[in-house]
Formats: structure tokens, sequence, C-alpha cells
């Protein structure tokens, strides 16, 4: 009774096996939508704000949701116009600051990008992303 | 003993039976826009292939640069359509991957991802795109790379300052391979400067800032590029 219970078992775990072999083969090379980011790049908003002003709050969403409200001195830099707001970040960032990007929730993406970007293209150090963005934020300042 | 291995596999079958009406011709599109196109726009298209009409719940892209448009909300038996998913490319750089998630009444929370995927050519990657001193450094040089991006042929770059506080210098280093030494005049006095990249038989222009810091919290005027308006994006959307 024992041996045959087992044996269903494996037949099953295999049965299981084919969909996800199936899908293992048809997704390897597909991209997932989401940058990968290592821990230690993600902030949270209480350690954040215990930065004080060594930090500079770059607003990642698009300028509408910018205008509409944001983090208190952060500065827009979103990458539909990433060629006009970089230069403006550059005029404000200064060695040893440390630089807090964030998107509209837990579920965006674009701050990732835009620090991704910052480390790449601009080589800048100490760029994080706020681990669920704007609406994190919000939550723990309203 | 086999009964319920059978009865197992035979649910399987049944539950895939009874899957979505709504068939896609394919739920993965892979674009190349060309180097100065705005937008890559993917067509998603579908047929009702079961015997019921199926409803559109709702229709969601992953972000504020993509829009999705149905051309129907309600699909009756064997009609045929197509979701458009317009990506806005704005000043995005190489591998895009966007996302609209499709909501319809076929089952419980029947949930469709379609993914469109845009390749945004480089004509040209600059790296770093930003060089600063400290206020009273040694003014060494520094070397911006450049390099041509993949399918472009890039012979010669044209490189300008706003200001005459950097000089420039460009040396060519073959295989449309450039480094671009800069070099402060002064680094006792705060500036900044834009400076312009351009390859030769081209209007793109690259950007890259140089800059004479003096420590935190002294900004210095930007000069920025000017750019077009650009309407403003769509709400409801994560971004």
């Amino acid at each position: 009774m024992k041996f045959v219970l087992v044996r269903q078992a494996a037949i099953l775990a295999a049965l299981a096996l084919l969909p996800a072999a199936g899908q293992a083969i048809y997704f390897h090379d597909k991209i997932s939508w989401r940058s990968a980011i290592a821990p230690s790049e993600m902030v949270t908003v209480e350690q954040a704000r215990g930065w004080g002003d060594t930090a500079i709050w770059v607003d990642a969403r698009p300028d509408d949701e910018f205008a509409s409200d944001h983090v208190p001195g952060a500065i827009s830099l979103n990458e539909d116009r990433w060629n006009e707001l970089l230069p403006q970040f550059l005029a404000v960032w200064a060695p040893g600051k440390k630089i807090v990007v964030y998107c509209s929730s837990l579920s965006c993406n674009a701050s990732r990008e835009v620090a991704r970007r910052l480390r790449k293209e601009a080589q800048l150090p100490e760029v994080f992303v706020l681990e669920g963005g704007w609406e994190a934020w919000l939550k723990k300042n309203r | 003993m086999k009964t319920p291995i059978l009865a197992f596999t035979l649910s399987m079958i049944m539950c895939l039976g009874a899957r979505a009406e709504l068939k896609w011709e394919q739920t993965q599109i892979e674009l190349h826009p060309a180097p100065n196109d705005k937008q890559a726009i993917g067509h998603f298209k579908y047929e009702n292939t079961g015997s019921t009409p199926v409803h559109f719940k709702s229709v969601h892209a992953s972000c504020g640069c993509t829009t999705a448009q149905t051309q129907k909300d309600i699909v009756p038996p064997g009609d045929k359509g197509e979701i458009t998913a317009t990506f806005n490319i704005g000043d995005r750089t190489g591998t895009q991957v966007k996302t609209v998630t499709v909501e319809t009444d076929e089952s419980p929370n029947q949930k469709t991802v379609l993914t469109l995927k845009a390749e945004i050519p480089q004509q040209l990657e600059v790296t770093p795109n930003f060089v600063f001193w400290k206020q009273g450094d040694k003014a060494d040089t520094k070397t911006i790379n450049v390099k041509a991006g993949k399918d472009f042929t890039v012979k010669h770059i044209k490189v300008t300052s706003s200001t005459a506080d950097f000089q420039t210098k460009v040396e060519e280093a073959g295989s449309g391979q450039f480094k671009v030494d800069v070099k402060p005049q002064d680094t006792n006095k705060i500036t900044a400067s834009m400076l312009t990249i351009q390859p030769d038989d081209s209007q793109k222009v690259f950007y890259v800032t140089a800059r004479i810091t003096n420590g935190p919290m002294i900004p210095v005027a930007p000069i920025a590029p000017t750019a077009p308006a650009r309407p403003s994006a769509p709400t409801g959307q994560t971004h």
C-alpha cells in the first residue's frame, strides 16, 4: 500500500513537472519586464528618511504625477525626458550624496530603470530604489 | 489504483478544454523602431472562437509610457479584433519590455498578459555622461568613451562645449570608437558645462555634463538641452 502511494505521488509529481518544463523551455529567452535589482540597492522609507539632508530624492514618475504631488525637495527625472532632466539633476548632485529613486508603487519599474541608468551612464555611486515607491512614502508621511 | 490518476489526467484535459474562448494570434510582439521613431506600436489580434460573447473587463498597461486601446468592449462569437498597444519611447534606450494585462469575463479572473518588446536603437553609447572635479582638485584630464551602436557606422564625431571652462579633444580609436578627453581650465571656479557630441551625417545629439563641484548643497544652474514639449502621460497606470 505504501509503495503504491509513493508511486502515485511520484507519477503526479512527474505530471506536474511537464508544464513546468515546457514553461522553462518557452520562457528561457524571455526578458522579465521588471529590472533585476540587488537587495542592497533597495532602501525603505524609514532608512531613507534617516539619511536626512545627505539624500537626494529622485521622482521617476511621469511629469503630470510629479506636478500633482511629490516628496518634498524631490527632483523629477524620468525617461520620457531623460536628456533634458538629467543635467538638472546633476546640477544639484554632490559627492557624498545618496540618491533615492522612487516611482509610484511596489510594482512599478521606472525607479529601477532610472537607478540603473544613473549607475551605468552617469556612473554615480550610492543609488538606491525606494521600496514601495510613492505609495509607501505616502503611508508613512500622511 | 489507476483510477485516481486517470481521473486527475481527465480533469486536467477538461480544464484545458474549458479554457478561454478568446484566442490570441500572439501574446508577444517584438518591435524594432527606427532611430528617430517616437512610438512603437504593437497589434495584438484575437478571435472569439467560443459560443458566447466575451466582455473586456479591464485593459491595464504596466507603465505610463504605454497605452492600450480595445476596438470594442464586447466580442461576439466568431468576431475578430485587436488590442493596440502604443509605447511612447521618450528618451529610453536599449531593450524595453512593456506589458498590457487584459481581463475578460471568460472565467473568474481570466487575465492575459500581452508583452511588447522593443529594441530601441542607440546610435552612440557615451560612457560616462557625467564628469566632475571637486573644487581645488588637480585639473586632470578625464576620458569619455564613445562607441557606435550596433548596426551603426560612425566615422567621425564633433564635440562642442557650451562654455570655455572645459577643453575637449577627440581621439579616434577605430571601429567606431572614440575617446573624448575633457580637461577643466580651472578647478577653483565652480562651473558646469554641457558637452554636445554629434556623429557625422546625423542630426542626433548626445549630451555630457562636466562640472566643478564644491561639495554638498551648492547647486549650479544647469545648461539643459532644449526639447520639445511632450504631451502628458496617461493617468491611471503604474509607473
